[in-house]
C-alpha cells in the first residue's frame, strides 16, 4: 500500500494517534507497526465511506425508478390511470366500502387519478415506496446492518406492478397500482400502536379493534398487521412466555373469526375470498395467483421478519458483502420481472395519442418502432446466416429459422390497426400502409388479451360503429369496472348520436373528476347541437364513417375480422370517401382480388382521383397480371419498373421457403405490395 | 359544550327564520324539478318526494304544506323531513310551492303543485340491479326496498356464490301471491338451478329435462294451487350498427311449460315448433293462462338464428290464452285474444290484475323484448268488454316495459328508459275505477339526483306484502352447497 507514505495519510494518523505516538514511532518496528495500523484504518475509511453510501442506495434506486417510470414507462403509467377512475361522488364512495377493504380501494383510486401526469404520478407511489422502505426498519427495528432486508418488499412491490404488463387491460381493480403499497403501510399501523401499550388486556383490545376497524378499511392488509404486531409481541421476551401466547392465540382467531362475524354484513363475495379482499385479481385464476404472489410476498415478509428481526443482533462490523448482494438481487429482481415488451409499450403510445387524435403521433410511434430495430434485425438475420450455413435439410433450416423468429422485429395487429387508423384519417393510408412493415406478432402475455379489451373501444367509434363502441364499453365497466376511458368513450358515443340525457350522464361523472373536468364541459356543449357537434373533433372524421344502414351485428369479440366484414359485406348506400378509402385499404389487406377490384371502383368513383396511391397501383399491377386479365390501367412507370424489379429478384433470388426469404425480400421490397401480397399471408388476428 | 349549544341556537334561529319571500312576481309555470313529481297521485305510505329545483337561480325557498302542516326547505334540493312527510300526508292533499331568487335578487313564485295522497301501496317492492349490458354479467343483485322510507336490502347476489372464472348469473325473481315465504329466482351457470322458497324453506332443481328446451325462465306462480307456469327459451341478441336502439333481443325457440312444485315435476304447456310461445301470466283465479305467441316457420340449423334477425321486423307477437283446470292439470284449447299482428304491432309482458278485470301489456313495433325497443309503450285491455286502449298517460318516448300490479290493483310499478334511453329507472302510477292512470313518478330517491347519478339498472321490479325472511347468507350457503334436483317430464293433459 503505497498511500502510507502519503503526507495526508500521516496527518490523519497523527489526528487519531496523537502526537506522543508520533514522536515515540523512531524504530523501523514501530514505523512497520504504523504502517499495519495506518493501512487498517484506510480499510476502515474506505469501509465506512462504502457504508455511508450504501444508505444511499435506496434513495439512488427510488431516483433511477422514478426516471425509468417517467420517461420509459409513461405510456403504462397513462394506461393505468386511464384504465382506472376517481369521483368525488357520493355514490362512489359509498360503492368503495360495499367490499372489505374499501377504503384502501379509494385511497389507491383517488391516487391513481394523478398518473394523469405520469411523473406525478410515479413520484407519488415512489414516495410511498421509500416510506415503506424506512417505517420498515422503524417499525420492526431492524438493526442496521441489516437494513438493506427491508428493500425486498418494496422490490416486491415494484415488482407486483411492474411485471402487469397486459394484466393492466383485465384487472378488475381501479386501485391495483397504489393499493397494495399503501395496504403495507396500513399493515405497520397496529405495529407502531401495540408498541405503546403496557398490559396483556391493552394490546388484546387494541389487536381487536384494530382487527375489527381494519378489515373493512383494509382488507386483508389488516390481517397482516394484526399478525406482525402479534408477532413482534411474542418475540418480546421481556414478557410472560403464557403472555405472549395468548396474545399470538388471540390475534390468530381474530384473523379467523372477524371475517366470519364480517361476513353476515356484506353481500359482495364469497366468504372463502375474505382473507384475499384489497388484493388485486383478474378473470384468470392462474394470473390472479401470479398476480398476486409478489404483494403476498412483501406482506408475507411482515410477520417472518418481526420474528426474525429480534434474532438479528446489531454488531459494530457492517457487512459490505451481505448489504451490497441484497441490493443487487433486488434490484436484479426488479429489473428481471419488469415487464419490458417494446411492443407492449409502443402499442400503449400508439392508443394514447389515438385518445388525443394526434394521428401523425401514431404513426410516428409506429415508425420508431420499426426504426428501433433495424440494427437489432440485421444482427439477428446475420447470426441467422451464420447458423444456416452449410444446413441442408430443409427442416432443420426451417427450425433455426422459427428459432430465430422472435429475435426481428414484427408488429402486432393492434400497433398495425392503429397506424392504419392514423393514417386514414390523414388521407395517407393508400400511400404509405404498405409502405411499413407488417405482421401479427402475439401478444408477450400470460393469456392473450382480445383486442377487443385493448383498443375495441377506440376502433369502433373511429369507423363510425358507434354502437359497437358502446356496447364494449357497457361490457368493458362489467368485466373490468370504469374507468375514465369508458366514461370518456360513452361521452363520445351519446354525443356523436346525439343522445343528451345519455350523454349528460356520463358527463357528469367525468365533471367530478381531477382531470377530465374541462373535457367533460367542453362535449356538454355539444351533446344536443348537431352542427357544432359535426365541426368539433374527433367527431367531424367519424362522421363519414357513419354512411352505413343500420343493420344487426355481433363481433364475436374479434375486432379486426368485424372491421373487415363491416366494410367489405355492406355496401352503403351513399359512401363517403372516407369509407371508400377505408373499405378499398381493408380489401387490399385480406388479398381478396376480386373484392379488391370491387371497392377500387367505388373508391375511383368517390375520391375523384386523377392519380391512384402508389400501393393501389401496385396491387392493381400485381392482380391484373396474376388474372391476366389485360386490364389497361393507368399506372407510372415507375410502378411498372419495379413491378419489373421484384419478378427479376425472383428469378434470380429464388425462395426457398418464405420465412427464410422474407427478411432479404424485406430490405429490397419490403416498401411495396408485392412484398406485402407474397410474405404477409395467415396474419393472425386476436 | 357551550360552544355546541350556542352554535345549534343559532342554527336553529336561522332555521325558524326562514322566511318565505314576500314580494315576488309570479311565473306561470310549475318549476322543472327532477324526478317530475309536479301534480302526482302517490300512496299514503310513500316515502318522502325528495326532489331537485332544475331551475337556474341564486337562492330557492321551497314551501310544502298540508292543511295544518307547513314545511320551508332551502335550497334546490328538496329533502322533506320523514316526520314532517307523515305529518302533512295525513292531509290529503299536499301543495308545494317554490320560490326562487334570480341574479337580480328577485323573488319568483311559480305556479304551485300537488301530491295528492291516494291508496296504500304495497310497502315492499323488488328488483334486480344490473349494469346495462350485452352479453357479460359480473355483480347482479336482487334487491327489496321498503316503500315507506328509503331503505334497501340485498336479497341475494351472485357475487357471494360466483368465482373469478364461473360466472353465476341470476334472474326472474317472483313471488305467490306477494309473499315472500313462496318465491323464485333462477341462477344460472356456476351452481346454477331455480332456487324455489317453499313455505319458507329452500330448494334448487332443475327444471331442463330431455322433452323440454332448456331450464324455466320467465314465471307466473299460479295464484292456488302449487303450479307455475314457465317459459322455456332459447335467447340471442345482436348489437344495432347503427341505431338509438342499441340492441335486438330473441328467442330463436320458445316453448311454455308447467312446473308441478309437489312433484317436482315438469310438464308442457304450449311447444309448436312452429310457434314462439312466451310470458305466461295467470288471471287471479288460476283458471286462465295468457301468453304471446309468433308463428315462425322459417328453417332451423345453423342459419335460423342469423336468418331471425334478419326477419325481425316481422315477428309480430299476438296475444292468446288457454283455459286450465287446476284441480285436474287438465288445458283447454288456445283462443286468441289479440291479433296484434294486424295492427303490424307485437304484445308482450301481459299482466292480469289482481280483480281480474284488466291486462296491462307491453306493445311495440316487432320482436319479444320490448325493453330493448324504444317504440316500446303500454296497452290495456279491459278483460270485461274485450276493448283495448294505448295507456298514453303512461307511454313516455322511451320504452316502457317489466311491470307489475300491486296486491289492491290500485297501483302498477312499471321499468321505463324515459330518463335517458339506457338505463332502466322504476315508475309509479294509480289506476282509478274506470281504468285511468295517473302521472307517474319515479321511486323516491333520499338523495334526488340518485336516478341521475345511478349506472345500473332496475329490471324486474315485483311488489311485495312482505319483506324476503330468507337471509342473503343462508341463500348463498344453500346456492353453492346444494346440487339442484332434477325435474321430472310428465305428460300435459287436456285439450
Amino acid at each position: 500500500m503505497t498511500v502510507c507514505e502519503n503526507s495526508s495519510f500521516h496527518a490523519f494518523y497523527n489526528e487519531k494517534r496523537g502526537k506522543n505516538a508520533i514522536f515515540g514511532a523512531i524504530s523501523y518496528m514501530h514505523a512497520r507497526a504504523n504502517i499495519r495500523y495506518m493501512t487498517k484504518v484506510t480499510t476502515n475509511k474506505s469501509i465506512r465511506l462504502s457504508e455511508q453510501l450504501l444508505k444511499y442506495i435506496p434513495i439512488l434506486f427510488a431516483v433511477i425508478l422514478w426516471c425509468v417510470l417517467s420517461f420509459r414507462e409513461q405510456f403504462f403509467l397513462k394506461k393505468v390511470e386511464d384504465l382506472s377512475v376517481f369521483l368525488f361522488d357520493k355514490l362512489f364512495i359509498m360503492d368503495s366500502f360495499k367490499t372489505p377493504g374499501g377504503f384502501l380501494g379509494l385511497a389507491g383510486s383517488f391516487l391513481t387519478q394523478f398518473l394523469f401526469i405520469p411523473w406525478l404520478g410515479a413520484l407519488i407511489w415512489i414516495a410511498l415506496l421509500l416510506l415503506s422502505y424506512y417505517l420498515t426498519i422503524r417499525t420492526l427495528r431492524i438493526p442496521e446492518r441489516y437494513r438493506p432486508i427491508a428493500l425486498i418488499p418494496v422490490a416486491l412491490l415494484v415488482i407486483g406492478n411492474m411485471s402487469l404488463g397486459y394484466g393492466v387491460f383485465i384487472m378488475r381493480e381501479q386501485d391495483h397500482f397504489f393499493a397494495p403499497v399503501l395496504g403495507y403501510l396500513a399493515a405497520l399501523i397496529p405495529l407502531f400502536a401495540i408498541k405503546r401499550t403496557q398490559t396483556v388486556a391493552s394490546k388484546l383490545i387494541l389487536l381487536t379493534i384494530w382487527t375489527a376497524i381494519g378489515f373493512p378499511l383494509f382488507g386483508t392488509f389488516a390481517f397482516i398487521g394484526t399478525l406482525t404486531a402479534a408477532c413482534t409481541t411474542f418475540m418480546d421476551q421481556e414478557m410472560l412466555r403464557s403472555k405472549r401466547l395468548t396474545i399470538l392465540a388471540v390475534s390468530l382467531a381474530l384473523i379467523i373469526f372477524i371475517p366470519l362475524i364480517a361476513y353476515s354484513f356484506y353481500t359482495s363475495y364469497r366468504l372463502v375470498d375474505s382473507w384475499h379482499m384489497g388484493l388485486p385479481s383478474i378473470s384468470d385464476d392462474q394470473w390472479t395467483f401470479a398476480i398476486r404472489t409478489p404483494f403476498q410476498l412483501a406482506l408475507l415478509f411482515l410477520p417472518v421478519m418481526a420474528i426474525a428481526s429480534r434474532r438479528l443482533k446489531e454488531t459494530d462490523s457492517k457487512n459490505i458483502i451481505f448489504q451490497t448482494s441484497v441490493y443487487v438481487i433486488s434490484a436484479t429482481a426488479v429489473w428481471g420481472f419488469w415487464f419490458k415488451d417494446d411492443n407492449f409499450r409502443t402499442e400503449l403510445a400508439m392508443s394514447e395519442a389515438v385518445d388525443r387524435f394526434e394521428w401523425q403521433e401514431v404513426v410516428d410511434f409506429y415508425r420508431k418502432a420499426v426504426d428501433a430495430h433495424v440494427k437489432s434485425d440485421d444482427k439477428a438475420y446475420d447470426d441467422r446466416t451464420a447458423k444456416l450455413k452449410g444446413v441442408k435439410d430443409q427442416d432443420t433450416r426451417n427450425s433455426i429459422i422459427d428459432s430465430f423468429s422472435d429475435r426481428f422485429f414484427e408488429p402486432t395487429r393492434t400497433m398495425v390497426l392503429y397506424r392504419d387508423l392514423a393514417l386514414l384519417k390523414m388521407n395517407r393510408a393508400l400511400d404509405e400502409a404498405f409502405t411499413m412493415k407488417d405482421g401479427s406478432r402475439m401478444q408477450k402475455s400470460r393469456t392473450i388479451i382480445p383486442m377487443v379489451w385493448q383498443s375495441g373501444k377506440q376502433f369502433y367509434l373511429q369507423y363510425g360503429l358507434v354502437n359497437m363502441c358502446y356496447r364494449w364499453c357497457l361490457e368493458d365497466v362489467i368485466e373490468h369496472n370504469w374507468s375514465y376511458s369508458t366514461l370518456k368513450y360513452m361521452v363520445m358515443h351519446s354525443v356523436i348520436m346525439q343522445e343528451p340525457e345519455l350523454a349528460d350522464k356520463y358527463i357528469n361523472k367525468l365533471r367530478k373528476t381531477l382531470f377530465y373536468r374541462k373535457w367533460a364541459r367542453q362535449q356538454d356543449a355539444l351533446k344536443s347541437d348537431r352542427e357544432k357537434m359535426s365541426a368539433a373533433e374527433p367527431y367531424n372524421s367519424i362522421l363519414p364513417y357513419m354512411c352505413f344502414d343500420n343493420h344487426m351485428s355481433n363481433d364475436m369479440m374479434k375486432t379486426e375480422t368485424y372491421l373487415i366484414n363491416h366494410f367489405l359485406e355492406k355496401e352503403p348506400v351513399s359512401a363517403t370517401p372516407e369509407y371508400d378509402r377505408a373499405a378499398l385499404l381493408f380489401a387490399m389487406h385480406i388479398q381478396d382480388i376480386p373484392l379488391f377490384w370491387e371497392r377500387l371502383f367505388y373508391y375511383i368513383n368517390s375520391n375523384n382521383l386523377k392519380v391512384l396511391p402508389r400501393s393501389v397501383q401496385e396491387a392493381a399491377l400485381l392482380y391484373s397480371t396474376l388474372e391476366k386479365d389485360g386490364r389497361q390501367l393507368p399506372l407510372d412507370d415507375k410502378v411498372r419498373e419495379s413491378y419489373n424489379e421484384f419478378n427479376r429478384y425472383v428469378q434470380n433470388h429464388p425462395i426457398r421457403s418464405m420465412k427464410e426469404s422474407e427478411y432479404p425480400y424485406c430490405q429490397k421490397f419490403g416498401k411495396t405490395f408485392y412484398y406485402f401480397y407474397y410474405f404477409m399471408r395467415d396474419l393472425k388476428t386476436y | 359544550m357551550k360552544h355546541f349549544i350556542t352554535i345549534v341556537a343559532i342554527l336553529g334561529i336561522m332555521t325558524s327564520c326562514t322566511q318565505i319571500p314576500t314580494s315576488t312576481s309570479p311565473v306561470d309555470a310549475v318549476p322543472s324539478i327532477f324526478p317530475d313529481y309536479t301534480d302526482v297521485v302517490i300512496p299514503s305510505n310513500i316515502a318522502p318526494l325528495n326532489f331537485r329545483i332544475e331551475e337556474k337561480g341564486e337562492k330557492y325557498v321551497t314551501v310544502v304544506t298540508g292543511r295544518s302542516e307547513k314545511v320551508i326547505i332551502t335550497g334546490s334540493k328538496v329533502v322533506i323531513p320523514k316526520g314532517k312527510w307523515e305529518k302533512l300526508k295525513r292531509t290529503g292533499l299536499i301543495e308545494v310551492q317554490v320560490y326562487i331568487m334570480d341574479q337580480n335578487k328577485s323573488w319568483h313564485s311559480y305556479t304551485p303543485f300537488t301530491f295528492t295522497v291516494s291508496d296504500e301501496i304495497d310497502p315492499y317492492i323488488s328488483y334486480r340491479i344490473i349494469p346495462v349490458a350485452v352479453e357479460s354479467y359480473q355483480e347482479l343483485s336482487i334487491k327489496e326496498r321498503n316503500l315507506t322510507n328509503f331503505k334497501e336490502n340485498t336479497i341475494f347476489s351472485n357475487t357471494m356464490v360466483q368465482t373469478n372464472e364461473n360466472g353465476t348469473c341470476i334472474n326472474c325473481h317472483y313471488y305467490k301471491n306477494y309473499t315472500t315465504d313462496n318465491m323464485l329466482f333462477h341462477v344460472r351457470h356456476y351452481k346454477g338451478g331455480t332456487v324455489l322458497v317453499l313455505d319458507g324453506q329452500l330448494h334448487k332443481v332443475n327444471m331442463k329435462t330431455d322433452s323440454t328446451l332448456s331450464a324455466g325462465v320467465f314465471p307466473a306462480w299460479h295464484p292456488t294451487h302449487d303450479y307455475i307456469a314457465l317459459s322455456n327459451n332459447r335467447t340471442h341478441q345482436s348489437v344495432h350498427s347503427a341505431s338509438h336502439d342499441k340492441l335486438e333481443v330473441l328467442d330463436d325457440i320458445s316453448d311454455l311449460i308447467l312446473y308441478d312444485i309437489k312433484n317436482n315435476a315438469v310438464s308442457i304447456i304450449e311447444n309448436d315448433s312452429c310457434e314462439l310461445e312466451n310470458y305466461p301470466a295467470w288471471t287471479p283465479d288460476g283458471k286462465k293462462l295468457y301468453y304471446v305467441s309468433y308463428k315462425y316457420e322459417g328453417g332451423y340449423g345453423e342459419k335460423r338464428k342469423n336468418e331471425m334477425f334478419l326477419a325481425r321486423k316481422e315477428f309480430h307477437f299476438n296475444l292468446y290464452s288457454k283455459s286450465f283446470d287446476p284441480d285436474t292439470r287438465t288445458w283447454g284449447p288456445t283462443k286468441m285474444e289479440f291479433d296484434a299482428a294486424a295492427l303490424d304491432s307485437s304484445i308482450t309482458w301481459p299482466r292480469v290484475s289482481p280483480d281480474g278485470k284488466r291486462l296491462l301489456a307491453c306493445i311495440s313495433t316487432h320482436g319479444v323484448f320490448p325493453l330493448d325497443q324504444i317504440v316500446s309503450d303500454f296497452i290495456m285491455f279491459n278483460l270485461e268488454d274485450g276493448s283495448y286502449r294505448h295507456v298514453d298517460e303512461l307511454n313516455s318516448p322511451f320504452a316502457e316495459s317489466y311491470h307489475s300490479w300491486s296486491s289492491n290493483g290500485k297501483w302498477i310499478m312499471f321499468s321505463t328508459r324515459r330518463e335517458d334511453g339506457v338505463h332502466t329507472r322504476l315508475y309509479f302510477s294509480h289506476i282509478d275505477e274506470n281504468g285511468h292512470f295517473s302521472k307517474p313518478f319515479a321511486l323516491p330517491q333520499e338523495d334526488p339526483d340518485f336516478n341521475r347519478e345511478f349506472l345500473y339498472a332496475f329490471n324486474i321490479p315485483e311488489f311485495m306484502k312482505e319483506p324476503v325472511h330468507i337471509t342473503p347468507r343462508q341463500f348463498a350457503s344453500f346456492i353453492s352447497s346444494t346440487e339442484a334436483t332434477r325435474s321430472k317430464y310428465e305428460s300435459k293433459k287436456g285439450e
